[in-house]
């Protein structure tokens, strides 16, 4: 039954190709740090889930950011957990990508044929950042505030445009509703939409290329 | 049929990877059917009696408008909402108070001197001065409260 169904699917779709591309290749004798990649993919997807759930409860405003964050933390079930869950991820993501380049570059992975896989990693790694950086904000409590005052601060010491990328991240001179509207928008559009179609890229890549085996002495 | 089924280490572990897999699923599915239900399986706030005025303000015989603040918590939210209640005496002594949220569904309704009667302006339904259902699509008259007299003053249960 389960089969039959499986088969009148494949007929129309062609899931086993896929399936058997995706999941089924061959791949070269490797170690267990070749699976850092899957892992950032996994808390990745963890992190869209529980955003996701976030954003019923959330409402990206000064008067009621904070207080929606403590609403969702203590009065809604399972509140603690899925914000837990975000927060955490948020730590590990980093951590992760950061592991997965060191992986690359200690191995030599990201020279021919890969460079492009290569270079869409790293902005997804800018991209994690940015994630990180717009994320913080949104509690809107103290330190979230005060992070924020010192990170667009940071970003106006560039020579020249300084002044003006700060203005542009804040939304203006202060830190204000204009910045939290706008990082929540950042945080769940921009680099969502970012995310997705660059780690699709750099994932038909790690399929279509295949995964490179290990260096030897004299490579 | 005792013919023994063999499970190789590639099944095995194919079969494992479904079944933690699986775990993870419900590891998040069932924490965000939960979280995403919560609000509404919160049980509904305590009544209390609630001060509507003064009973020498009802008129005899006519359903009369009293209007009131209770403080609701909604989410993280507490605000001040209006209750409007029309209470109706025929003796002084007796009252009724009733709701003036329409049974079908949910407008508010008004008490229109000259036709005797409620009117809901959304689907032209009209209720009696008692609050029975004279016209129109409501199941059931209008909602009534618990009303007590204390003191010269009229109080309803609710919240
Ligand atoms: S809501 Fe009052 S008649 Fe429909």
């Amino acid at each position: 039954m389960g089969s039959k169904i499986a088969d009148w699917l494949d007929e129309r779709l062609g899931w086993r190709s896929v399936w058997e591309a995706i999941f089924l290749r061959k791949i070269p004798k490797v170690n267990w740090l070749f699976t850092l990649g899957s892992a950032t993919l996994f808390v990745a997807v963890n992190q869209a889930i529980t955003g996701i759930l976030l954003t019923l409860y959330y409402v990206p405003t000064p008067d009621h950011a904070y207080n929606s964050v403590q609403y969702i933390t203590n009065e809604v079930a399972a509140g603690w957990l899925i914000r837990g869950l975000h927060h955490w991820g948020a730590s590990a993501m980093v951590v992760l990508t950061v592991l997965h380049m060191l992986r690359v570059i200690f191995l030599g992975t990201y020279k021919y044929p890969r460079e492009i896989t290569w270079f869409t990693g790293v902005f997804l790694l800018i991209i994690v950042i940015g994630f990180g950086f717009t994320g913080y904000l949104l509690p809107w409590d103290q330190k979230a505030y005060w992070a924020t005052t010192v990170g667009t601060k940071i970003a106006s010491v560039t020579p020249g445009i300084g002044d003006w990328i700060l203005r542009v991240m804040r939304g203006g001179p202060e830190l204000s509703a204009v910045t939290l509207a706008r990082f929540f928008g950042v945080h769940v559009w921009v680099l969502p939409s970012a995310l997705m179609a660059l780690s699709g890229l750099h994932l038909y890549l790690v399929i279509k290329i295949g995964i490179s085996e290990m260096p030897g002495k004299d490579d | 049929m005792n013919e023994k089924k063999e499970i190789d280490r590639r099944s095995f572990l194919g079969m494992a990877t479904w079944a933690i897999g699986g775990l993870i699923g419900a590891g998040f599915g069932i924490p965000a059917i939960a979280y995403i239900i919560s609000p509404a399986t919160r049980k509904d706030e305590a009544q209390d009696w609630i001060r509507l005025g003064s009973v020498s303000k009802v008129e005899l015989g006519t359903p009369t408008l009293f209007k009131t603040k209770i403080e609701r918590q909604t989410g993280w939210i507490t605000k001040e909402e209006e209750l409007s209640i029309y209470v109706l005496t025929e003796n002084g002594r007796d009252f009724v108070a009733m709701s003036n949220i329409c049974t079908h569904l949910g407008c508010r309704v008004r008490w229109i001197s000259d036709q005797e009667q409620f009117f809901c302006p959304c689907h032209n339904a009209g209720f009696s001065k008692s609050g029975e259902v004279v016209s129109g699509p409501p199941p059931r008259p209008l909602d009534q409260y618990q009303v007590k007299e204390e003191d010269g003053q009229l109080y309803v249960l609710g919240g």
